[in-house]
């Protein structure tokens, strides 16, 4: 869609700096992919390129933006880093690998009772003796005979085992046992909780095993596909995948960790954000087609939540930035929900006016629609649904319906009252299309904020007067002039998004109500939503109301956002200005902005983090300390103080942390130790080795 | 966590597969970038793979004519199986004085499957077949890992690629001998009893069976 100038090598013979490096960034959104070919060492943006996400096969979209940005000189480029939204579609749509998941020296009854069975992603979750306690002794002996059985009956009916035993960040001999022995008759992938997270929280230790288990082919065909389509395009370098919080790995530390992955876009915007400003306090917000996502920027880093990330409703152990996503977009759907009342998503659609440039017969038909007569025209003759490709092999599969369905989409895009009549139904929760949609073969289309930026005169890339005509018919219908519809749909997405930012930031909740189209009396500005304070015992709420629209007579408030926001994505410049100005903050759009995401994925530095465990080593009665363990994943060693304990522990962590950064292609890392006491003479020593990636020459 | 190269670790698998399979014949001539492009990798992995291979003595490398696919042949037979019965019997004597209850358990758990498999087979297949020589794969590893010695089984893990091979070649003429089976049974009951001689003696009977009934179904040297 848009490229900017093609890249090339510098070529002046005499250069001020002998080093130079192309390096690509890539970011594989929920609507765009995105890509930006950046010169590492002077920080200047030489291409940049969006094509549409490929769900069905992110390779795709990729290839597509590696074409659209003409690398002259592939050899050129020095590193490929993306990040992906790979991950956390995988689990929220429940598209990942079949996973068994073997729970060692848990308690059947204690999960039960805390219906913990559902956190645990995965319905093949099993039981078996062993475990350890608190001090890392074995609770009871390891069933490894009842775990080889259970391997066996699993044959064919699962894809990777996950292994979790109690507190086996303290010890974790059963795990390891488990891995060893499960390895040697099975070709599984296994996946071991200690290894993901030195937390001792159990559910979520062993969710986070689970959901890596589930996650590990999708992310290796990922790269398999990414060095594929690299291949193609003659790029030999490293490729270093985006983490959840924002730094980066390389490629074969991904493949084996895919669930760091988690969130791994927004963390990418944010840095990206940072990286453009050059701001070391600011809020990132990143409108996209399909969400808007909210990071912090303190000291110049994206602020990493304590708590481990969360995904599709399972608490992880993995650690990712701090963020706030919200389901609203450029091409969230504007609907009339029940009592009139506007809802702008969470549904993502194609704009109007799109569509109309790619379907001449929809444009006429829209600027039809408004020709008739007020209230006669219901807004489902402003949904489009269309077909994306061809149906393939599949057909065979497919109910009776839609076949017929994807059959009248075939001559082009139909609205919706068609499609029923069509089909002879009544409701469009009758079509059951939800597969279809999924595999992304047929589309839906209608009216979105784009739309209105076209009308607006905002944004120019698609057909504006189709767009225009479908505003006509919106407004028309609930007797409204279009632009006092507009301004009410604007107020709507600017209370949106100043919402996320108040509960973002202050971590307090409070719902939003929903404004009526109707019934508004529209006076030059717009008041807040009936039901939003007056009668209302919510001060909060009031609060908030009151100094968006400054309502009440006598009291003035205020909510002032300290830092600048700056605004990512298409969307960002026309979406955000009303934001900032009712934070009474500035509003930067740096230039770019638009691939900060793309950005990100290369701005971020290599980390490596190197946890080892030390606490005391406890006499049979457990009344005496008879020493001192400093357990790593992969041994253990015993002191008699603890000072001596925690030296080897900061050595050792230090030691690994900076091998591995070295490993996974940093630059001259640095390491900081940390130790963090757990209460009870049990610390967690952490080295985290962190350098900018080295590029190869 | 250790940290493999996924690129030279895929490639390697892919193309020992190629080796071992036949479908890169013995003493066929290897081009690298026509390799790459078929496995649609990018050229470094796909070298580096060819090295590990020519260690596992799969490859060969030389320095005017390029690559290509190691021979196979009755000689080649003879030293390979001289080299796994005096190492196979070795690793079944230490695993019986050795072999650990986890050890054991993996041991059981496998011959237990594999009767499982070989009774469900109704027909040799190739498919079958390939499925049974894979545990028989595994068997030998586990047995391995029960002797506790690290250099042993890694030894014996690139004699039982060449060895794969040669089986292969021979396939046409021959099945999977069901009465290995009933070896590893008497295997692993006298690793778990601890009876050396009697691992050792079975081990070596079992092995040399192998050779014998792959040597017969070879072509003659020479042809």
């Amino acid at each position: 869609m848009e490229s900017e100038a093609a890249a090339g090598r510098a070529q002046d013979g005499a250069p001020q700096r002998h080093r130079s490096g192309l390096v690509l960034g890539i970011d594989t959104g929920g609507t765009y992919t995105d890509g930006v070919l950046l010169d590492y060492y002077s920080r200047r943006v030489l291409a940049s390129h969006k094509s549409l996400t490929t769900r069905r096969d992110f390779a795709i979209g990729i290839e597509s933006v590696i074409e659209g940005i003409h690398i002259q000189d592939p050899s050129a480029v020095k590193m490929v880093s993306i990040s992906t939204t790979l991950a956390t579609n995988a689990i929220a749509e429940g598209k990942g690998k079949r996973v068994a998941l073997f729970l060692v020296g848990y308690d059947p009854e204690l999960i039960a009772s805390f219906k913990m069975e559902n956190h645990f992603a995965t319905p093949h979750y099993y039981y078996f003796a062993g475990g350890h306690d608190l001090y890392g002794r074995e609770k009871a002996e390891l069933d490894l005979q009842g775990i080889l059985a259970q391997v066996g009956q699993l044959r064919g009916k699962v894809e990777a085992i996950a292994v979790s035993s109690y507190f086996s960040p303290l010890n974790p001999e059963h795990e390891n046992r488990v891995y060893q022995a499960v390895s040697r008759i099975s070709d599984l992938p296994v996946v071991l909780g200690h290894q993901l997270s030195t937390k001792l929280g159990s559910v979520e230790r062993a969710t986070t095993a689970a959901l890596n288990a589930s996650l590990l082919a999708v992310l290796q065909d990922f790269i398999i596909a990414v060095r594929r389509a690299m291949e193609r395009r003659r790029i030999d370098a490293p490729l270093m995948v985006v983490r959840g919080d924002g730094t980066l790995m390389s490629d074969e530390f991904a493949a084996r960790t895919p669930v760091e992955t988690i969130h791994s876009g927004p963390a990418a915007s944010a840095i990206g954000g940072r990286f453009l400003s050059e701001l070391d306090e600011a809020l990132v917000i990143d409108v996209g087609g399909t969400t808007t996502d909210i990071a912090l920027i303190e000291g110049g880093q994206v602020t990493v939540s304590e708590e481990g990330a969360t995904v599709g409703g399972y608490n992880t152990a993995v650690s990712a930035a701090n963020l706030l996503s919200i389901a609203l977009g450029g091409d969230s759907h504007i609907t009339l929900g029940r009592e009139q009342v506007i809802a702008v998503g969470p549904e993502r659609v194609m704009p109007l006016a799109q569509l109309a440039q790619q379907h001449p017969e929809v444009r006429k038909q829209l600027l039809t629609l408004r020709q008739r007569p007020r209230g006669h025209v219901t807004l489902d003759w402003l949904e489009y649904w269309y077909l994306l490709r061809g149906p393939g092999e599949a057909i065979d599969r497919w109910t009776a319906q839609e076949k017929a369905l994807v059959e009248f989409l075939g001559d082009g895009p139909r609205p919706l009252p068609e499609i029923l009549k069509h089909l002879k139904l009544l409701h469009a929760a009758q079509i059951g299309a939800q597969e279809l949609l999924r595999q992304e073969i047929i589309g839906k289309a209608g009216l979105t904020p784009t739309d209105l930026m076209h009308v607006e005169g905002k944004y120019s890339q698609w057909d504006a007067e189709a767009a225009a005509a479908a505003l006509d018919v919106f407004a028309g219908s609930q007797y409204q002039d279009p632009a006092s519809l507009c301004q009410l749909i604007w107020s709507q997405v600017n209370e949106m998004i100043v919402h996320a930012v108040v509960t973002f930031l202050s971590g307090k909740r409070f719902d939003l109500p929903r404004r009526r189209a109707g019934g508004q009396q529209l006076s030059g500005s717009v008041s807040p939503p009936a039901g939003a304070g007056a009668e209302d015992e919510d001060i909060g709420r009031w609060f908030f109301y009151n100094s968006l629209y400054s309502a009440h007579p006598h009291l003035e408030t205020q909510i002032r956002l300290r830092q600048p926001i700056v605004g990512i994505g298409a969307a960002a410049s026309v979406m955000l200005s009303e934001a900032a100005r009712a934070l009474y903050t500035d509003l930067i759009l740096p230039e770019h902005y638009q691939v900060a995401n793309a950005l990100g994925a290369i701005a971020g530095s290599v980390m490596v983090v190197e946890e080892l465990l030390v606490y005391p080593r406890l006499s049979d009665s457990g009344l005496e300390v008879l020493g001192y363990y400093v357990q790593a994943s992969d041994q253990r060693q015993e002191f008699e103080e603890m000072d001596d304990a925690l030296a080897q522990a900061r050595a050792l962590s230090e030691e690994r942390a900076l091998g591995g950064a070295i490993r996974s292609g940093a630059d001259s890392p640095q390491v900081e130790v940390e130790v963090l006491s757990d209460g009870l003479d049990s610390f967690r020593v952490r080295a985290k080795a962190m350098g900018s990636p080295r590029l190869m020459d | 966590m250790e940290l493999v190269n996924v690129g030279t670790q895929r490639a390697c698998g892919l193309i020992r597969e190629k080796i071992v399979t036949l479908e890169l014949a013995p003493g066929a001539p290897i081009n690298e970038q026509e390799l790459a492009e078929e496995l649609e990798m990018a050229l470094a992995p796909v070298r580096e793979a060819l090295k590990l291979l020519a260690y596992d003595g799969l490859v060969v490398i030389t320095p005017r004519h390029g690559l290509y696919v190691a021979e196979a042949n009755l000689s080649d037979l003879e030293q390979v199986s001289e080299m796994r019965l005096a190492l196979e019997a070795l690793c079944a004597r230490l695993a019986a004085q050795r072999a650990t209850s986890d050890d054991l358990a993996v041991l059981e758990a496998l011959r237990q499957e594999q009767a499982q498999r070989a009774a469900g087979i109704e027909k040799a297949t190739a498919e079958a077949t390939r499925g049974l020589f894979d545990l028989d794969h595994k068997f030998h590893q586990a047995v391995a890992r029960a002797a506790q010695n690290r250099y042993l089984a890694d030894t014996l893990e690139r004699y039982y690629g060449l060895s794969l091979r040669l089986w292969y070649l021979a396939l046409p003429h021959l099945g999977f001998l069901p009465s290995a089976v009933e070896e590893h049974l008497g295997l692993v009951d006298a690793i778990k009893s601890g009876d050396a001689d009697r691992a050792e003696q079975i081990m070596r009977r079992h092995v040399g069976d192998f050779y014998d009934n792959v040597r017969g179904a070879l072509p003659a040297e020479g042809e």
